[in-house]
């Protein structure tokens, strides 16, 4: 309940502070006389691979390759929230750096792209956003000894087959017991 | 004829006469060994009062003593198998007066085996958890599944050739013994009198369980090494394992038999049933063993030893140069390479020089399993100071009184139960002498031949 | 081979002599009937209810405390709780001047036992000279040696791929010690030294205090605690943060201070585990260094002992060495 709660607002204070940043960085985009756009699909399902893309263009339109992209996503973990780094990728030719991104958690998230335009001092930065739905488990673990090739049918079959074998022999007990009224026949195996 | 039945009386005679008369000196001896037991007994109560930290194991050597004892009594075991199965499939009739002796041993040792185990165990008042959570992929369980068939398997096999002793000893001492004895020989005896079907009987029965306990005696031993095979240890981690233990076990079997056979002949006067030739095939056997032993122990050490793999140069070392060096040595020389010598040096091949080995050798397997375990373990896993171990009064104690419950039950089954196989060595030797009065009259100038070679 | 008759026949049965046997007295097939059923009586079939049960499901057996709630994702994905190890930071506490801190917390935080570490600081010899420190806490292996040989499923993997042991059922053969390959599971010899407020917790599996005589135990990677999102005592201990603990199915981990991807950290930074060639596929990453990252020099050997700062333990127990 209280996790619902905050994951609300948290994702409401993100939707928020996107747009604003979005703004933000719009501006800035435009007074670092480079040109970003993110390509961002809004959903995903976690296992499935999510295409972030980011181009970077030059205001007069030429593509700026072989800039450094580096995407950080945010991340929370037993009390400890920060971002990490996801990836990296240069922009090609066309000025597309393209990180293939396996989202391993679901919710919302906010991937900041990080780059450093040629003649900025600084790394400038974009953030993008997109939903990720919960998806089929990765991880199996072993869960317990799986042993492969000992058939517990087999070994209760030959156990069981010399358990047979000991039973029938005391059958034979028994009918040397019912035997033992029989009158001794003289064989003429007495002693010599 | 008369002389058949002259030699047949004598030899009932010998079979009941420790029944019969039990003198002092009986008495004296079962007594020390129950004062044996019972210290065995109080050490194990300091133990269930204080823990298993009354032991000299710890964190890095969790196995010890009780371990290498237990597999010592398994291996003791196996002397039945050889002896009653092995040698009677394979129809070879000088082993007639020791079979009887060699397959209680094997059930005595299973017995006693089996509570090493349990007296191990941190935990005794759970032992009943094998049996009610057990998992069948665990070396334990099947060390469980396999010694409780062998337990019962041995236990028919001592009784079902035995029907026919029990059979002479309540028809020859109904009335003149104890009101229980008189009970338990006609109980156990199942109404047998020898009659035609009673006969098919039996021999279907015992031919049955001769074969079948073959295959079982293999597999008890073989799991058994496995506990320690199925590790990631790298003195056990060795396919050979298996088949080294059975041939290990068979091996301290047949000294066993020797020791126990060479008293009981000197007690109750059995020389003229278990005789030189006897001790002489066994000592044989022994010395074969002992060849097999020694190309097994090649194959393991000289394949660790060539590649000096991680942990195998610490092992070696600890072994042939180090801290065990001088069981090892031992071992190796008095067990395995004594009876060799003494079966191959002429001065030696007697009752005395037999008995001399099997004694070398009974000591020495047992030293041998107590390398195994406790070497084993030795080897460090991580960089840590390798551990030394060293059992405490507790373990000796209750070692002693295991060895002695081992005698006093041989002890106490000499004087209920016949302890030659009657009606087997009389049928080897009816069958001897009919084979000498067939034969054709020997050509003079032959030699005669010489006494008491029987085939 | 005609059996050699035993009685001469002037000793023959009679009737006085030899009464007419007790077997013969039953009808044939009542006797029949209570042979078979002795016989089956004394069958090792006494393991075969529990072996058909866990041979047809393939489920490991359930602990004997009852089923537990795996710790899941927000999603519902089981976690796989991993620990990654970086080296480079660890110096075995020199430069704290005192004994590990990751094994002192996690000894006053489950009130261990004397002498048990259950992450223990192991100095390793690096290849080219001098040394390194190794925190190895249990290796949490997927393929574990322990969980195969033990007799009663007293240790068990939990979904989240974590190895426990169940003090309620372990019978103390100590065959896991012998199996395990890391020197990673310690034995209670005796009444487990622990001070006394041990005994006022509730025992589980998933939290073993306190400790029960003639039982094994061993580092659990605290999974009642991560399960309600703090981070295991070594985790929190480390002065360095060198323990980051994570999550695979999530791919995150985190030392206390920072986050990072799992996956990423790992293949990035070429962790490794210990004893790879042996099959067990542990849990526990590490990442090679000889605590470089906090100014240690590689040939300054030597750590300071663990102790066990207990002032009272309980009465009739009694500490032993490893």
């Amino acid at each position: 309940m209280n996790a619902t709660f905050r994951q609300a607002a948290r994702t409401a204070l993100v939707l928020v502070s996107v747009a604003a940043m979005t703004a933000a960085l719009a501006a800035t985009a435009l007074a670092s006389h480079v040109v970003v756009r993110t390509s961002v699909p809004s959903t995903g399902v976690v296992g499935d691979i999510v295409p972030l893309a980011i181009d970077i263009h030059t205001p007069d339109g030429a593509a700026l390759s072989g800039t450094t992209v580096v995407y950080y996503l945010h991340m929370a973990f037993a009390g400890v929230e920060g971002e990490a780094e996801i990836g990296r990728a240069v922009t090609d030719d066309a000025g597309i750096a393209t990180l293939l991104y396996e989202p391993r958690s679901a919710g919302v998230h906010d991937v900041r792209i990080e780059y450093l335009a040629p003649g900025a001092e600084k790394a400038e930065e974009v953030v993008a956003t997109f939903e990720v739905a919960g998806g089929a488990q990765l991880y199996q673990s072993a869960g317990g000894p799986d042993i492969p090739g000992i058939n517990p049918g087999l070994l209760m079959a030959v156990l069981g087959g010399v358990w047979l074998i000991l039973l029938s022999v005391s059958f034979r007990l028994v009918s040397i017991a019912r035997a033992g009224d029989a009158a001794l026949l003289p064989e003429g195996d007495g002693p010599r | 004829m008369a002389s058949v039945s002259v030699w047949q009386d004598r030899l009932e005679e010998t079979a009941l006469a420790p029944v019969r008369r039990t003198t002092a000196r009986f008495w004296a001896l079962v007594a020390a060994e129950v004062a044996v037991v019972a210290w065995g007994i109080y050490a194990y109560t300091v133990q269930l009062r204080d823990g298993l930290v009354v032991t000299g194991m710890r964190d890095r050597i969790s196995w010890g003593l009780y371990i290498a004892t237990f597999v010592f009594f398994i291996g003791i075991s196996h002397a039945g198998t050889l002896i009653s199965a092995i040698l009677r499939v394979s129809q070879a009739r000088w082993r007639t007066p020791v079979t009887r002796i060699a397959e209680f041993i094997t059930v005595v040792a299973l017995i006693c085996g089996a509570s090493f185990v349990i007296i191990d165990l941190g935990r005794p008042d759970r032992v009943l958890f094998v049996f009610i959570y057990g998992r069948w992929q665990s070396p334990i369980i099947w060390d469980v599944l396999a010694i409780t068939t062998y337990l019962t398997g041995s236990i028919v096999y001592l009784f079902v050739p035995m029907i026919p002793d029990l059979a002479l000893f309540r028809d020859r001492l109904a009335g003149r013994t104890s009101r229980w004895r008189t009970w338990l020989y006609r109980t156990l005896a199942i109404g047998w009198n020898g009659n035609s079907s009673q006969r098919r009987s039996l021999a279907a029965a015992i031919g049955v369980l001769m074969i079948l306990i073959m295959p079982i005696a293999v597999s008890v031993h073989t799991v058994v090494s496995w506990i320690f095979a199925m590790t990631l240890r790298v003195p056990w981690n060795s396919a050979l394992f298996g088949a080294f233990f059975v041939a290990g076990a068979i091996f301290s079997g047949i000294a066993i038999l020797i020791i126990v056979m060479a008293i009981l002949r000197r007690t109750y006067r059995l020389h003229e049933y278990v005789t030189e030739k006897q001790f002489l095939y066994l000592g044989y056997l022994l010395a074969a063993f002992a060849a097999i032993m020694i190309y097994a122990n090649i194959s393991e050490l000289l394949i660790h030893g060539y590649k000096l793999e991680e942990g195998a140069e610490f092992h070696l070392r600890q072994l042939f140069l180090n801290d065990f060096a001088p069981l090892f040595w031992f071992y190796l020389i008095g067990g395995l390479f004594g009876p060799i010598v003494i079966a191959l040096v002429p001065a030696t091949r007697n009752t005395l020089g037999v008995v001399v080995a099997a004694v070398l050798v009974t000591i020495a397997m047992w030293i041998e399993r107590y390398v195994i375990v406790v070497s084993g373990l030795r080897v460090p896993l991580m960089p840590y100071t390798p551990a030394d171990y060293a059992p405490t009064w507790v373990e000796w104690s209750i070692l002693a009184g295991g060895l002695a419950l081992f005698a006093l039950l041989i002890t106490l089954f000499t004087k209920i139960f016949p302890i030659i196989a009657v009606w087997e060595v009389a049928e080897d030797h009816e069958a001897t002498v009919s084979a000498i009065e067939l034969t054709p009259p020997a050509v003079p100038e032959m030699p005669a031949p010489s006494g008491g070679t029987y085939s | 081979m005609p059996l050699g008759q035993i009685v001469p026949p002037e000793q023959a049965a009679t009737p006085e002599s030899s009464p007419k046997p007790w077997a013969a007295t039953i009808p044939r097939r009542r006797l029949l009937r209570m042979l078979g059923l002795g016989a089956l009586a004394v069958a090792p079939m006494p393991v075969l209810p529990e072996l058909l049960r866990t041979a047809g499901s393939g489920r490991p057996l359930e602990p004997v405390g009852g089923p537990r709630k795996p710790a899941t994702t927000r999603d519902g994905r089981i976690r796989q709780w991993t620990m990654i190890i970086d080296l480079r930071s660890c110096d075995g506490c020199q430069s704290v001047g005192g004994p590990p801190r990751c094994t002192a917390a996690c000894i006053q935080g489950h009130l261990a036992p004397e002498p048990m570490e259950w992450i223990e600081v192991y100095e390793q010899e690096l290849a080219g000279g001098g040394t390194r420190f190794v925190p190895t806490p249990c290796q949490q292996c997927q393929n574990p040696p322990c969980n195969n040989v033990c007799p009663v499923g007293a240790t068990f993997s939990t979904p989240e791929g974590t190895v426990l042991i169940d003090q309620d059922r372990c019978i103390g053969c100590r065959i896991c010690m012998a199996a395990c390959p890391y020197d990673r599971r310690f034995f209670n010899w005796g009444e487990p030294p622990t001070p006394p407020e041990a005994r006022l917790a509730d025992y589980s599996p998933e939290h073993q205090v306190p400790a029960r005589k003639g039982t094994v135990m061993k580092c659990d990677f605290c999974p009642d605690m991560v399960r309600a999102g703090t981070l295991p005592y070594c985790v929190q201990g480390c002065p360095n943060d060198a323990i980051y603990y994570g999550d695979l199915e999530e791919d995150i981990a985190t030392n206390g201070k920072v986050v990072v991807s799992a996956s990423r950290f790992l293949s990035e930074n070429d962790a490794f585990r210990q004893r790879e060639e042996l099959g067990t596929k542990p849990r526990v990453y590490y990442i090679a260094g000889h605590g470089e990252a906090v100014g240690r020099d590689a040939f300054s050997p030597g750590r300071a002992e663990t102790e066990w700062p207990w002032t009272e333990i309980v009465d009739g127990a009694v500490t032993w060495h490893r």
